[in-house]
């Protein structure tokens, strides 16, 4: 039996500006609302300041980012947590929710190490990339791969994929490769093995007592 | 029903009409009507909008031809690719309206900015206009009528007039230095203006060494410039970032940072110049290329000077301290810049000893308060270096269009065909330094106070009075957000009696105005030729759907206001939209293949003026009309070593006296009278004709309140603002998707958020002498100890009872301080941080500001 066809993404993490037009050309293809991002990109920076004489001067400061949808795993760790079987993977690799099956538990989103499958709000089936399944029906790139205006993303079969740009699938700040066996080939940005910190910022409580937000504007009812 | 099982429902029953069921139905392919992505970002890039049931469903990019580096698609960014959600905002305005509390002399003019808003129709909105206008010209004339631009102005110059502002814009001091000094220059022999010093992409790649000052292509020129400096890269290069962040370029490009402060870069450089002085020898270590100096330049040492000057005045001089005793060295500058001795000659080594040197600047460092002579320092270093004139050695700015590739239009658009309509009472345009007619032309960091003080500085030791009484704002303007001293502004505006304000949305100069008048996009519209991207392509969007409620085009504005005046409105109308088309399509030249002159770019046949409702002549060009209206771009093919490459100053420097530049000397002058002459005529600080330092007002130097003892000051932390990917000037700052990718952050670094009890993400209040915002601050390493930064042009949303701006306009903080030419100065401005006792909602929580819901968006 041949071995079963796996399409995947490949980053140049190296020419990765972190513009986000990969992100938001994604969420205009998929219709995506505020807060469900199929694609996400992070940004890893570290180093330091230290004085030297009169000065301060920087010590191994860098700044590299990653732009990262559904890995569409051979081991998607999604797809054994779904309480619903919505979850498959298709004959070309790529993991799928059924929205017709999915009840939106986010059981899925908890599993993922990636954060890939979104969740929208109470009543929405969970979603995320399926890299452009009609597009490609149509003998056309996913989105994001056309829109990067620094030419950093590719898609393919991961055989071809990994003949062309080698076999890094994992860098910091994402997790060790063994775990899922993602399906995204990168190059890794120069700085990539230099000492550095991840930091996240904290999500907002909206419904919080202290949360300030805009004046309402006012206006007259019809 | 109990409440568990509502919940369980509630979580596990999906919807029928869920986004994924309306996902599903979108169609993948179909009707795609080219647009343009039209906002004044310096780019154009190619979009397509599929387009359904009359509504835009997705966006694509370029995909006329197959993407190569040397001929690469025109992909649009972050903000282009967001632009459906710009568009087709819920929070578009629908329909004319008017602040509740408004009447004739303003009502409670203290309301503007926070009252209610009435719809109202769009006869009672035009004479509304009308009456104003009427009574403000009959009481006080046209003197107190103030319009900087739009279609509206065509209307109000043929009404008798207005008054105009000028300033410095985008440019900083590059405006008025550049040109004088030489750099900004009209290549000899070429029928355009280049306004570029730098050579075109193709040549860069031969570059060495490539030296980024102040340059972040990855942020302030989206679309292709970042592109093209990674094949520079690839070509071999080595970049060098001279910048206060380490930038997505520096990551991107960089093989070494140096950190400097900001507005400490002329400092930074004297000291460079200083090193190559210091360490030259002709024989054994030829760092300056005296060659050059001596042929091409003048001013530089006092052999070398324009006639009638004396020889004192030359610029070696003050670099060595002889003029003063100060030599200009690297442990002179280091206190100043933030770079260490050994690393500010580190630098200068490398400047002086490679061969082939780009020297790139932005216009960031010359947007700062006393940066009259920056320019010419720049200038002069790569006079030094001799980086000008050769393959691969180029010395000037990479901004706006002309980011990573200098060099004259490929190919251009013709003009639209509209009469001009002088202003009787102020000027046209920039006409920085006063006009010289006489006319009204405010300088642009004088307007607020001009309108509150009923004066303004026309030149030395020159007032003039006005007295402005009503605004018409037309276009994208948004001068409200986009100005210095920002908080003044709102106090000058609540000084008015009517302020009337074209808008697509609620922006700040809407939002403070009385009238608010619903524009259409440029997507309502058929458009014309665009030539004001990249030199390589001309875009043209058309129409992809219809306007959206009673918004109207701002020419039928302009005309339905002046036929009400009892003006000719075929004059302001002077040529229809379907007859400019024509016009701008008929023009249009491309550049022959030989490099040597232009052709004519498109076949028009009788069909295509017939199809476009104008009157024209048929024509023979290179591409039918019909199939470039139907792709929205033609680019011209680029490989290296084609005809259209650039090397600027290449005939000069081979013989400058045969190939004169436009400078009064017909050479680079290092020492330039014309300057000083301009810039000490304008009224407010002097300069020397040499690029001698001046601390910038609110500059580093300024954080102290005790410089010798260096003991800080009141306000300790140096601010600047950034071009930042959330926006382009004012404009997307509304667009959801932006707010979510783009949030409106303050940048600090680790150390000084450490001092002051400030953790990543903590809502923190940033004041200066002119104003205090609220924002989320974003602890990095990446900018450097003692300076902060924000994007500059969010929307303010003031907590007055507070006084405190809650959306982080970088305005609020810096003041309307006039320098030297009167530049713009949003780079110098000085702060003080603390944490905040309250949260901050996150901005893409913000509900937009939909002033009357529509089913569309339901």
């Amino acid at each position: 039996m041949s071995k079963k066809r796996q399409l995947g993404f490949y980053l140049d993490s190296g020419a990765c500006i972190g513009c986000k037009a990969c992100q938001t050309a994604c969420k205009d293809k998929n219709d995506l609302p505020v807060g469900v991002n199929w694609r996400k990109v992070v940004e890893f920076t570290g180093g330091s300041w230290k004085q030297e004489k009169k000065n301060l001067v920087p010590e191994n400061v860098f700044a590299y980012y990653l732009t990262v949808s559904c890995q569409h795993c051979e081991n998607p760790p999604c797809l054994p947590v779904c309480p619903t079987s919505a979850i498959t993977k298709d004959d070309d690799g790529i993991v799928h929710i059924d929205p017709n099956k999915c009840m939106g538990c986010q059981y899925c989103s908890w599993a993922c190490p990636y954060g890939a499958p979104q969740f929208g709000k109470k009543g929405e089936p969970m979603s995320k990339c399926d890299m452009c399944a009609d597009l490609r029906t149509i003998d056309q790139n996913p989105a994001c791969v056309d829109a990067c205006p620094v030419r950093a993303l590719d898609w393919g079969d991961m055989d071809d994929l990994r003949e062309k740009y080698g076999n890094v699938v994992a860098v910091a700040p994402l997790p060790d490769g063994a775990y899922t066996n993602p399906s995204m080939i990168i190059t890794p940005h120069r700085k990539t093995n230099l000492p550095g910190y991840f930091a996240k910022l904290p999500e907002s409580d909206p419904k919080g007592k202290d949360v300030i937000g805009p004046n309402t504007v006012k206006y007259q009812k019809l | 029903m109990s409440k568990i099982s509502d919940t369980i429902k509630g979580i596990f029953s999906i919807h029928p009409d869920t986004l994924a069921a309306k996902r599903a139905k979108r169609p993948v392919d179909g009707n795609w009507v080219p647009v343009v992505c039209w906002h004044d970002c310096g780019g154009r890039c190619a979009l397509k909008a599929l387009v359904a049931d009359g509504q835009v469903v997705r966006l694509k990019g370029d995909d006329t031809h197959p993407d190569s580096p040397d001929y690469p698609q025109q992909r649009a960014c972050v903000r282009g690719r967001s632009q459906r959600m710009q568009v087709c905002a819920p929070d578009r305005l629908k329909y004319p309206m008017r602040r509740k509390h408004w009447e004739p002399g303003g009502g409670d003019k203290s309301l503007r900015g926070k009252d209610e808003w009435v719809r109202i129709s769009w006869d009672e909105a035009l004479d509304m206009v009308v009456s104003e206008l009427k009574r403000v010209k009959e009481n006080f004339g046209n003197e107190s009528i103030y319009c900087r631009g739009g279609e509206i102005k065509r209307t109000i110059n043929l009404f008798g007039g207005c008054v105009d502002s000028w300033m410095t814009d985008s440019y900083g001091s590059w405006m008025g230095t550049g040109k004088r000094i030489g750099l900004y220059h009209k290549k000899t022999g070429s029928k355009f203006e280049t306004f570029t010093s730098i050579g075109d992409r193709m040549d860069m790649r031969n570059s060495e060494l490539v030296v980024m000052w102040g340059a972040n292509p990855a942020w302030s020129s989206p679309g292709s410039p970042t592109w093209h400096f990674l094949q520079v890269k690839k070509a071999g290069a080595r970049f060098i970032f001279i910048d206060p962040f380490y930038s997505s370029s520096a990551a991107l490009l960089g093989d070494d940072w140096y950190p400097v402060r900001p507005g400490t870069d002329h400092a930074l450089i004297l000291s460079i110049m200083h090193t190559l002085l210091m360490e030259d020898d002709p024989e054994k270590n030829p760092l300056i290329d005296w060659d050059f100096l001596n042929r091409c330049t003048v001013g530089f040492d006092a052999g070398h000077m324009p006639e009638g000057v004396e020889p004192s005045e030359n610029f070696k001089d003050y670099i060595l301290g002889l003029k003063d005793g100060k030599p200009k060295s690297a442990e002179w500058a280091s206190e100043i810049c933030g770079i260490s001795v050994d690393r500010i000659k580190q630098l200068a080594r490398e400047i002086g000893g490679t061969k082939k040197v780009a020297l790139l600047t932005s216009w960031a460092p010359a947007r700062i308060n006393n940066a009259d002579s920056w320019p010419q320092a720049f200038m002069t270093l790569g006079c030094m270096a001799g980086h000008l004139g050769q393959s691969g050695r180029m010395t000037g700015t990479s901004s706006h269009v002309g980011a990573g590739n200098g060099g004259r239009p490929l190919v251009f658009a013709g003009g639209n065909g509209l009469v001009e309509i002088p202003n009787p009472v102020g000027a046209a345009a920039n006409y920085q330094g006063g006009r010289p007619d006489g006319g009204i032309s405010i300088p642009g960091n004088q307007l607020w106070s001009a309108i509150l003080n009923g004066e303004y500085t026309e030149g030395k030791d020159k007032t003039r009075k006005v007295d402005i009484r009503m605004m018409v704002h037309s276009g994208e303007t948004n001068m409200l957000a986009s100005r210095e001293g920002q908080k003044k502004g709102i106090e000058a505006v609540r000084n008015l009696e009517f302020m009337v304000c074209n808008a697509m949305f609620l922006h700040t100069t809407a939002q403070y105005s009385d009238l608010v008048l619903p524009v259409t996009s440029q997507w309502e519209r058929d458009g014309l030729l665009q030539d004001d991207g990249n030199r390589e392509a001309v875009f043209m969007g058309s129409k992809a759907i219809e306007p959206l409620f009673e918004s109207k085009d701002d020419i039928w504005i302009a005309r339905e206001i002046g036929a009400r005046l009892g003006l000719d409105t075929n004059l302001i109308e002077s040529a229809t939209l379907p007859q400019q088309i024509y016009n701008s399509a008929s023009g249009a030249m491309v550049i022959t293949e030989d490099g040597k002159d232009y052709e004519p770019l498109l076949t028009i046949t009788e069909e295509d003026i017939q199809n476009l409702g104008a009157v024209g002549k048929t024509q023979t060009g290179r591409i039918p009309f019909k199939e470039f209206k139907e792709k929205g771009i033609y680019q011209v093919k680029r490989s290296p070593n084609d005809n259209y490459g650039f090397i600027p100053l290449e005939d000069f420097r081979k013989d400058p006296e045969k190939f004169p530049i436009t400078t009064k000397s017909g050479k680079l002058e290092i020492h330039c009278q014309d300057l000083a002459e301009f810039v000490n005529g304008c009224g407010w600080s002097e300069i020397k004709p040499t690029a001698e330092y001046i601390r910038p007002i609110e500059g580093f130097e300024a954080s102290f309140s005790d410089w010798e003892t260096k003991t800080k000051g009141e306000f300790p932390l140096q601010f600047y603002s950034i071009h930042y990917l959330r926006r382009a000037g004012t404009t997307y700052n509304n667009v959801e998707w932006l707010r979510e990718a783009w949030p409106q952050d303050f940048f600090i670094n680790t150390l000084d958020a450490e001092e002051r009890g400030i953790r990543h993400g903590d809502t923190i209040k940033a004041f200066s002498r002119h104003g205090a915002v609220i924002r989320r601050a974003h602890v990095t390493n990446r900018i450097r100890p003692g300076v902060t930064c924000m994007g500059g042009g969010a929307w303010p949303e003031w907590d007055e009872k507070h006084a405190v701006d809650k959306a982080g306009n970088a305005n609020v903080l810096t003041g309307d301080i006039t320098t030297g030419q009167g530049t713009s100065g949003w780079n110098s401005c000085l702060v003080e941080v603390g944490k905040y006792h309250k949260q901050l909602l996150p901005d893409h929580l913000w509900p937009s500001r939909t002033l009357f819901k529509s089913k569309r968006h339901e």
